[in-house]
């Protein structure tokens, strides 16, 4: 619909624009037009001259020059001189028309040396007291009989033209908005559709002069819509298919991890038997992870997972995250270093507690895949307090960044560079196999980023593995943090 | 043994797998637990309950007369008995977040006999803690049932926050106890800054259960993370 607004607005400003253009350049021309006819003076010089060019004889007859006779010939006009007093013609030119008086009274002439003599269009001269009429062919102009205007008129002018130009702007828009909401409301349901089109299911009504294009965006509709459901269907059935095979390995596993248990404990068996029984517990707990980070990748990939948002603490989740994969560490072969930065109350945020326990576990039990001789990990809170985020009365935004590193084997600088490049190949299914790795980290990714939060990865301070993540966190205010009583 | 008190409780395993069964109930007995009965259908596992009144339920999500949901709903609806699900994640564990079933616990498959010990034992403590027993740790034992610690001929009464940290550290024992879940335990929800207080009453607690306090054997620390209470002979 702002789109449809938009053009709306385009139209007028493009109405508002033409209107004065217009009238201005119409106002030009017409101007132009008269300028170039300015010398011709509608014939009045002519008459003038020929006045002066008369003049009279030894004879007592007037004679007109050579020039005189040029010009009526250039005019192709007779001409006559009207005696002062008699109001006789005491001249005229030759070719003079039989039907020209050749008397005339004051009154008669006043009326034709404003208008016509016989319909030919007069203009008049003087020679000395006596009057020259010079008489043009019937089409050669056009007089004015009262050529009068109204002083007020032409003080008005400015004010005439200006309302003249609202007038016509005024009816430019008035034709412009009963054609446009015309054609607005056919075109406003196709427009709607097709804004909607990404999202939703649109059928638009094949009415009107634009009923081509709304069947066009109905059967686009169904296309779209087609191919959605077919595509999660897919998808449904992907993650699906991993969640039953999921389910379906669980419970022979849960033997086989059961029994190489009890095998492992069993002090009444060789050592040696009983370390082969290690060795299929630890590939049978690999396999278990592997289980379950498949199945909440494929979920999370597919948006099945629900997260469920709630309020909680970071640090908390951290804390619990490294408790729990501490108490799995019998053997104490992964101590775990936790670090909160220096006077760092509870970092609240709104995230789902599993799945971000989840994420961290995940980076922890990542590095104690990749040493399976044991090492140190390194787990460090800071936060600081950030412009962005909406704050709270007792608490400001800011942004928590949480190090986990290890001193392990840590990672060559291609092979970051690809853990940092490549996609995961359940998300690309165009690559090869070389591309693979762990599941763990795809999580870590898929749930961080679901938290609106950002993912690094590099080099340990330490030399092993090192990965970084970024969230948003409400911080308590120093002066609301109360202590115990 | 401490708890042996628990392991006297009728624990009825129900799993439509004959060979988990097996395997489940032969952790159990080797770990102690005395009386273990299983049922394969939820039929089988009705009648036991009606007959044989067991004290934990182990449950399995999916049975072939029906799901564990139901039964757990059935078996509920007589007798507040605690129930643990053995669940082979799905949607079943989203069920156990989002809708708050009720249920005491549930342990993902597959899963190390170790784990579900720890979760059976716990379920157990929590659920049966009014019969409160005393606990044996390496310098004393501990009467929940009065709140005192007994040392030789010695009584020290324990107050209420050390009552409750020692109840908590006891329900998770052998485990480590997040510094946020011991103040939550304490002080409820929102612990913030509660954590040199925390100190303090762990401080106290170890004058009177530890036979060197700085050099604790029952109450450890793990650095940065929590608190530990390892039982005698563990």
């Amino acid at each position: 619909m702002k789109g449809t607004i938009r053009l709306i607005r385009r139209f007028l400003l493009l109405v508002v624009c033409v209107v004065p253009v217009l009238f201005f350049l119409n106002l030009g021309l017409f101007v132009a037009y008269t300028w170039r006819e300015r010398s011709d003076n509608g014939g009045w010089q002519a008459a003038i001259k020929v006045g002066e060019e008369l003049s009279p004889g030894s004879d007592g007859q007037y004679h007109l020059s050579a020039a005189g006779q040029q010009e009526l010939a250039d005019y192709d006009a007779w001409a006559i001189l009207v005696e002062d007093g008699t109001g006789d013609v005491v001249w005229h030119s030759e070719g003079l028309p039989e039907e020209i008086p050749l008397h005339y009274s004051a009154a008669e002439i006043s009326w034709y040396t404003r208008g016509y003599i016989a319909d030919y269009p007069t203009t008049v001269g003087a020679r000395g007291d006596d009057l020259v009429i010079m008489g043009h062919p019937k089409t050669a102009y056009w007089k004015l009989l009262w050529n009068t205007f109204d002083y007020g008129m032409i003080a008005g002018l400015p004010r005439m033209l200006l309302s003249f130009l609202l007038l016509n702007g005024a009816l430019a828009f008035l034709i412009y908005m009963i054609l446009g909401t015309g054609i607005l409301r056919s075109v406003k349901p196709v427009v709607q559709g097709m804004e909607a089109l990404p999202e939703e299911d649109v059928h638009v009504r094949e009415k009107g002069f634009l009923s081509e294009v709304a069947g066009a965006v109905n059967r686009v509709n169904e296309k779209l819509r087609a191919q959605e459901r077919a595509l999660r269907k897919r998808e449904n059935a992907r993650a699906g298919w991993i969640s039953g095979v999921s389910h379906d390995i669980r419970t022979p596993l849960t033997m086989v991890l059961g029994y190489a248990a009890k095998l492992e404990e069993d002090v009444s068996l060789p050592e040696e038997v009983r370390s082969k029984a290690r060795v299929i517990r630890l590939q049978s707990v690999k396999m278990k992870n592997l289980v379950g980070n498949l199945n909440l990748a494929s979920k999370l990939e597919y948006q099945m997972q629900p997260v469920r948002m709630e309020e909680l603490n970071l640090t908390a989740v951290l804390r619990q995250a490294a408790a729990d994969f501490a108490n799995e560490d019998l053997e104490g072969r992964y101590p775990i270093d936790f670090r909160c930065q220096e006077g760092l109350g509870a970092c609240r945020m709104r995230g789902d507690r599993e799945l971000l326990q989840r994420a961290v576990y995940n980076v922890l039990s990542n590095s104690r895949q990749h040493n399976p001789e044991g090492c140190s990990l390194f787990m460090e809170l800071a936060a600081e307090a950030g412009k962005e985020g909406k704050a709270e009365k007792t608490a400001e935004a800011g942004k928590a960044r949480i190090r986990l590193s290890d001193d392990g084997v840590g990672v060559s600088e291609e092979q970051l560079e690809t853990l940092r490049s490549t996609p995961h190949y359940m998300m690309d299914s165009g690559t090869g196999v070389q591309l693979r790795h762990g599941l763990g980290l795809l999580i870590v990714r898929q749930i961080v980023t679901a938290h609106g939060g950002q993912v690094r990865l590099d080099h340990g301070p330490a030399g092993g593995f090192l990965v970084e993540i970024f969230l948003d966190v409400l911080l308590p205010n120093q002066s609301t943090t109360d202590l115990p009583s | 043994m401490e708890y042996d008190y628990l392991k006297q409780k009728r624990i009825l395993l129900v799993d439509d797998e004959g060979q988990l069964r097996e395997l489940v109930t032969s952790i159990l007995t080797q770990e102690g637990y005395a009386q273990v009965r299983t049922a394969g259908t939820v039929a089988d596992a009705l009648a036991q309950a009606e007959t044989w009144k067991p004290e934990l339920a182990i449950l399995d999500v999916m049975l072939p007369d029906g799901d564990g949901f139901d039964l757990f709903s059935k078996l509920r609806g007589k007798e507040d008995i605690p129930v643990l699900f053995l669940t082979a994640r799905g949607e079943e564990e989203d069920k156990f977040r989002g809708f708050g079933l009720g249920a005491d616990d549930y342990v993902v498959k597959p899963f190390l006999p170790r784990e579900l010990l720890f979760r059976i034992a716990a379920v157990l403590r929590r659920s049966y803690k009014e019969e409160c027993p005393r606990v044996k740790l390496a310098a004393c034992e501990i009467d929940f049932e009065r709140a005192e610690v007994l040392r030789g001929q010695e009584r020290l009464p324990l107050t209420a926050k050390e009552f409750e940290l020692l109840g908590a550290l006891y329900r998770n024992a052998g485990r480590i106890v997040t510094i946020d879940g011991l103040c939550e335990a304490v002080w409820g929800d929102n612990p913030y800054g509660y954590e040199n207080s925390l100190m303090a009453h762990i401080r106290r607690i170890r004058e009177k259960i530890e036979e060197n306090p700085s050099k604790p054997v029952s109450l450890l620390t793990v650095k940065g993370l929590g608190y530990k209470l390892v039982l005698a002979g563990k």
